[in-house]
């Protein structure tokens, strides 16, 4: 059932066919081979460690203030979370920012790399009291958000659920990967068997196991919650306009050889 | 003993006196600037907003401190046990009868509108009897409000259960609202 689809420069996941490994079937017209100048608009930002310099984004002040080190009770710990952990005072866990930062430079650093690549991002939030919020900051930077009940096959049936040719998100941001039982989010364990890579807020009784780029960190705060938002929010405008920018650069360029 | 960032947390229990708390001389975990090297701050973080809005009152040698050094002088970790101290939180939301108030823990708290307008404890010139239409009037969105904590996270755990199971909120006491001269002098 191999349905032709469209090749972007970018190659995005192909996905609503039965098991079609080979993408040249596709008809590939000579516009959507990858040239020489789109190459290097690709892989320009992975030589650097930190292309879009999203560690100027927050601070570990910004954090603390925003009520990020704040974990649940003892008794409620996750025994994965324990390495994220800084101590226990009086019964609550508070979690190392030290920790937190660096995992939060490599997953807005991630985020913005799929965002400049043109990926589809889909923001979960299963929290009722920030889901307005979260559906917002994803309108805000062109994104989308699902902050209602998930359906059992909406990644992994999605070509029946939807019709074929669907295009699935190249990234998932969990802002609670927590579900309204507290369990993990079944998108988590969706996510991976259908190969997209997941940023999640982890708070210390969430399982960090199938997260690729966990983020330990108080998910129940607003304030908090409206730090991450913001922050997701600046990396993806910020990747989109350095792309916008790129490729207008390229275009000058092509333009002054074509001359 | 220089009197550490108060925020909201006034440490006073009950007939005891009214004192900030002292901590100990403790060896920092890390190399964290001498307790001399911070003046007194009075960080008037309203409450939910976790901007650093208190960024002219720090010191500008702020840049470089630890995690463990901020966490050691902040008010959640000076004030000891969240059982019985008064603090000082905001109303961000009202549905009905219940006030849910930030106080800058990790929760809210919810609390019942009082029927009547209840005594502070100074016996300040708002105790007059009114009808329940101006306590209506009187707690809104925005409205700071004194607490007594009493939890900070209501969490128990269930016969059967492997973790204890969350209610998402902390516990306290509504005991009026918050002196509206003393935050005006405070302004």
């Amino acid at each position: 059932m191999a349905v032709p689809r469209l090749l972007r420069a970018a190659a995005p996941r192909l996905y609503s066919t039965v098991l079609v490994p080979a993408p040249a079937t596709a008809p590939a017209p000579v516009a959507t081979q990858p040239s020489a100048a789109d190459d290097k608009l690709l892989s320009e930002p992975l030589s650097h460690p930190d292309f879009f310099n999203v560690k100027e984004l927050f601070t570990l002040k910004d954090l603390f203030d925003a009520r990020v080190h704040l974990g649940h009770k003892k008794g409620c710990r996750h025994r994965f979370m324990e390495p994220y952990i800084f101590g226990c005072r009086l019964d609550q866990d508070i979690i190392d920012l030290e920790q937190t930062m660096q995992h939060l430079q490599l997953a807005l650093n991630f985020t913005a790399h799929i965002a400049y690549r043109k990926g589809i991002i889909l923001f979960i939030s299963r929290k009722r009291q920030f889901c307005h919020l979260v559906e917002c900051t994803a309108r805000a930077c062109g994104e989308y958000a699902h902050t209602r009940y998930w359906q059992g096959g909406l990644l992994t049936n999605a070509h029946i659920q939807f019709g074929a040719g669907v295009r699935l998100p190249d990234l998932i941001v969990f802002l609670s990967s927590l579900n309204n039982v507290f369990q993990t989010h079944v998108a988590v364990r969706d996510a991976a068997k259908m190969n997209i890579p997941t940023v999640g807020v982890v708070d210390t009784n969430c399982n960090p196991s199938l997260i690729t780029y966990p983020i330990p960190g108080n998910d129940d705060s607003p304030s908090a919650v409206e730090l991450y938002c913001k922050l997701f929010r600046m990396t993806i405008i910020r990747a989109k306009d350095k792309r916008r920018q790129s490729e207008a650069i390229e275009e000058l360029r092509r333009k002054a050889e074509g001359n | 003993m220089a009197a550490r960032g108060w925020s909201r947390f006034a440490v006073r229990v009950g007939a005891r006196q009214c004192r900030a708390a002292v901590p100990p001389v403790r060896r920092a975990s890390g190399a964290a600037p001498g307790a001399a090297e911070t003046p007194p701050q009075r960080r008037e973080q309203r409450p939910g907003s976790g901007t650093a809005g208190s960024g002219p009152q720090q010191v500008p040698s702020e840049k470089s401190e630890s995690f463990a050094s901020m966490l050691r002088r902040s008010p959640l970790i000076q004030m000891g046990p969240a059982k019985d101290k008064i603090a000082i939180g905001q109303i961000f939301h009202i549905v009905e009868d219940d006030l849910y108030i930030d106080f800058g823990g990790k929760f809210h708290c919810v609390c019942k509108r009082p029927e009547v307008d209840g005594k502070s404890w100074s016996g300040s010139w708002n105790t007059i009897w009114t009808d329940c239409g101006s306590t209506t009037r009187k707690y809104q969105r925005g409205t700071r409000v004194r607490l007594r904590l009493l939890d900070l996270e209501l969490t128990s755990r269930f016969l059967g259960a492997k973790t204890d199971t969350t209610l998402l909120e902390a516990d306290a006491v509504l005991l009026g609202l918050a002196e509206s001269k003393q935050t005006k002098q405070k302004e």
